[in-house]
């Protein structure tokens, strides 16, 4: 049995979460992405920690 | 002053409408903390995965905290390194590329406070994530292993600040030269990383390397002394970032603004 530690993993699971959510509000809010935007949401959501981080740095195309 | 001030709070603002605040420090913590959260929970990730056969003993030493403090600032010299030139390869260039930048610079802004104040901002966000990161990681191995003495952890976290400055300082002057971020981002990373392996494979020859910082930064974690050559590495350091920075300038006053 593995007994896990909720103080310790909290903080990591809600800046987790933090991050995916700031994600999606910019996606939303943007006018255009770095490709289709359906896309990056499912990255977004399903690839965590690495698709928000990728969002930012690739999808973010501001020009 | 209040000039570059102005173009300071400018750069401030716009790191605040990418969410660099918000992604690049959450980022650069989970980077850290992953590390004393799996050697801590090494053990019964093996036994819940149950690939062993009985009587099947692994004994696995607990790494000390130290280990795993340096463990995780491995995990910042090279993701870290990755995540910082991403975000500050295009600072130059692509305003460069978009036409902000000539709109900058035809009211009476110089080259050197437009340039420095990019610099500046780049550098607080770089050393506020790192911080914020490290201080997390500090905290997780202080609970699941022991403590690291604080003074050790400040010291540690100063001379890693230092070799991604430079890494830091590269990318931007990058920037300036070239109108594509991604050549830019492309030439920090491979400049970078040369000096990594040119400085480890003939490590005997280059003791004031300034990729040599981070190996002196673990032995103090480790043995709680100043390695003799961490401070003409460190000077070292620091001369090569300003030299890149002038560069920088220089380079970019003389780049035509306009593209295409």
């Amino acid at each position: 049995m593995i007994t896990i530690n909720w103080g310790l993993l909290a903080p990591i699971i809600i800046i987790q979460l933090i991050l995916l959510v700031v994600a999606l509000i910019d996606l939303v809010k943007i006018e255009k992405t770095n490709g289709p935007k359906w896309l990056w949401a499912i990255i977004i959501i399903v690839v965590n920690i690495i698709g928000p981080v990728l969002y930012f740095v690739i999808g973010r195309r501001n020009h | 002053m209040s000039q570059w001030l102005t173009l300071f709070q400018k750069e401030l603002l716009e790191m605040w409408r990418n969410f660099k605040w918000i992604w690049v420090p959450i980022t650069f913590i989970l980077l850290g903390v992953q590390e004393p959260l799996s050697s801590h929970f090494m053990p019964q990730i093996i036994n819940s995965l149950g690939g062993l056969p009985d009587g099947a003993v692994i004994k696995i030493p607990p790494p000390s905290a130290q280990e795993v403090l340096i463990k995780g600032l491995s995990q910042y010299t090279s993701i870290g390194v990755l995540i910082i030139v991403l975000t500050t390869m295009g600072l130059l260039s692509g305003e460069r590329k978009s036409g902000v930048a000539a709109m900058i610079l035809v009211k009476p802004v110089s080259y050197e406070s437009y340039v420095t104040s990019k610099w500046v901002g780049a550098m607080l966000l770089m050393w506020g994530s790192f911080l914020i990161g490290y201080l997390a990681t500090w905290y997780y191995t202080g609970i699941l292993f022991k403590w690291v003495p604080i003074s050790d952890f400040f010291a540690s976290y100063f001379y890693y600040g230092l070799w991604l400055t430079l890494a830091l300082t590269v990318t931007i002057s990058l920037s300036a030269m070239f109108l594509t971020s991604g050549m830019a981002g492309f030439l920090s990373l491979a400049i970078v990383i040369l000096m990594n392996v040119v400085t480890s494979s003939l490590s005997n020859w280059m003791e004031w390397s300034p990729a040599q910082i981070t190996t002196y930064a673990n032995k103090l974690l480790l043995t709680g002394k100043i390695p003799d050559s961490l401070f003409p590495s460190s000077l070292l350091a620091l001369v090569c970032t300003i030299i890149f920075l002038l560069v920088g300038i220089f380079v970019f006053k003389r780049k035509e603004l306009a593209s295409s």
